[in-house]
């Protein structure tokens, strides 16, 4: 499935800087890897043009005029996009780096810079995405099945997770065992969960997300 | 220091500033101030050496800034080229492209280093006959790494068929370079949202040439207003207190003034007028 959605999406790198020197320079090198590349001359431009649902990675200026590249990767935090961030710096600009990198920057690189560390860390920051992207999907197709249940289902799904035997569920619910029993057959069949432990899981995995659930939706399976 | 200090003191002007609007007095006699200047010269001369080599120290870390911009391009050009030809089908068209663009980024770089020398260097003072726009595009190279380094942007706006001017250019570029670097980090240590710096050429109703250069930041308290043109009064931690007297004097040797208004809607706006050369 991976593959085929590379196919249909291959990774874009956005290269954003205001120098349009150093910006056809990158777009210059980047492609001559092989690598699809759009360069921006602002930060404004690209944000006006960012599609969350595209896979790629940026490299970023630090400094910029009217949006520096620390407010725009702020942005982007605030929009919930997970695209890995790549800042290149002047000299004399590490604080700015290190607060970039507590912003959750992937990486940073100092101005001029050998092309293989910068084709490195690319590399390493479009698999990156390509994992979060993943890990999003499996979430989305995870919730959207345990969504399908009914409130009833819901109910049995998380007495079975708290590891209630079907007696005592039986008995909370004020139904017969046999009820319990298809409730809980449906649950399983309904979540696509082949054990009770996988089920945990899944559910564990949907409560670490949910403050983030608003992130999902633009990658929701088309 | 301390004969800066005396020689200041004795240029500053001697009138009680009106709190609005507040300039650099114009001498009031009819002799050229070129005269005045010519009496102090030594000292004026290696003073204002003084302050522009510690302008330029303050700059170097802008210098940097944009030095790298080329080297960076340079860089990527050249190692891509590498990976180009190491290809058998290496397209020699893209190779020559770049090599093309490695050229001018070189020619850029150097171009930088030699504003920054033409900035530096102790000339005596040679005024000739000069286009006040020509004196502002020459140095706008040097403020851009200051206005990327604040993350401000920098907009100029150049009068037409405006009359010559007879100054010094590198002593003008002096005074534009203070006023900037000013506007700059007022904007930047306010946090203003909205960082221009604009410089402006244009004639006066007097038939005087004025350059401005006005920012976006807070502007100037009323405080300040009084002893900015005091030496060693600065507002800043590690300011030299000389920017603006210095930009004075130099403005006053031109027979000029130095001057102040508020900027609409907000900021700083400071303004230097020049005699402009009779037509001939």
């Amino acid at each position: 499935m991976n593959a085929l959605e590379a196919k249909e999406h291959p990774p874009i790198v956005y290269v954003v800087d205001d120098d349009e020197a150093v910006r056809n320079s990158l777009r210059f090198l980047l492609r001559s890897v092989g690598l699809a590349t759009q360069t921006w001359a602002s930060a404004g431009e690209f944000l006006a043009s960012y599609r969350p649902n595209q896979p790629g990675c940026l490299v970023l200026d630090v400094r910029m005029p009217s949006m520096s590249g620390l407010e725009l990767q702020q942005q982007l935090n605030l929009r919930g996009a997970i695209i890995p961030v790549i800042f290149i710096t002047g000299h004399g600009d590490i604080p700015m780096a290190v607060e970039a990198m507590q912003h959750g920057a992937f990486d940073f690189l100092q101005k001029p810079f050998r092309d293989q560390d910068l084709i490195d860390r690319i590399q390493r920051a479009l698999a990156k995405d390509a994992k979060s992207r993943a890990a999003l999907k499996e979430l989305a197709r995870i919730r959207s099945r345990l969504e399908s249940l009914t409130p009833r289902e819901r109910e049995v799904m998380q007495l079975m997770t708290r590891g209630k035997p079907n007696k005592v569920m039986a008995a909370d619910l004020g139904v017969s065992q046999r009820t319990v029993e298809i409730h809980r057959a449906r649950v399983m069949e309904k979540s696509g969960a082949t054990s009770l432990a996988q089920l945990v899981r899944m559910v564990m995995d949907l409560n670490l997300e949910s403050p983030a659930q608003t992130d999902v939706n633009p990658v929701k399976a088309p | 220091m301390d004969t800066c200090k005396a020689l200041l003191q004795a240029t500053k002007m001697t009138q009680p500033p009106d709190p609005s609007t507040i300039s650099g007095t114009r001498p009031a006699h009819g002799n050229r101030p070129s005269s005045d200047a010519g009496a102090l010269e030594p000292l004026h001369g290696r003073m204002l050496h003084v302050s522009r080599l510690a302008t330029i120290g303050e700059m170097a870390a802008g210098v940097a800034h944009e030095l790298n911009q080329p080297l960076t391009a340079i860089a990527n050009y050249a190692q891509a080229c590498d990976r180009l030809l190491a290809k058998p089908d290496a397209d020699l068209g893209d190779v020559r492209q770049a090599l093309r663009e490695i050229a001018a980024q070189a020619v850029r770089a150097g171009e930088i280093i030699r504003r920054l020398r033409a900035l530096a260097r102790a000339n005596p003072i040679e005024r000739t006959s000069t286009d006040i726009n020509a004196v502002v595009t020459e140095i706008l190279e040097l403020l851009q790494p200051d206005a990327r380094l604040n993350e401000a942007l920098l907009a100029v706006e150049l009068g037409d068929d405006l009359p010559q001017v007879n100054v010094d250019r590198v002593q003008i570029q002096h005074v534009i370079v203070n006023l900037a670097r000013n506007g700059f980090e007022a904007m930047n240590s306010s946090g203003s949202k909205l960082r221009e710096l604009k410089i402006r050429t244009a004639q006066t109703v007097e038939g005087d040439i004025e350059l401005c250069v006005c920012d976006s930041g807070p502007g100037l308290a009323p405080e300040v207003l009084e002893r900015m043109f005091d030496p060693f009064f600065s507002t800043k931690p590690d300011g030299t207190g000389l920017g603006l007297p210095i930009s004075n004097t130099i403005a006053r040797a031109h027979g000029g003034s130095l001057g102040y208004r508020p900027n609409r809607p907000r900021g700083a706006c400071f303004y230097i007028r020049l005699p402009c050369e009779p037509h001939a």
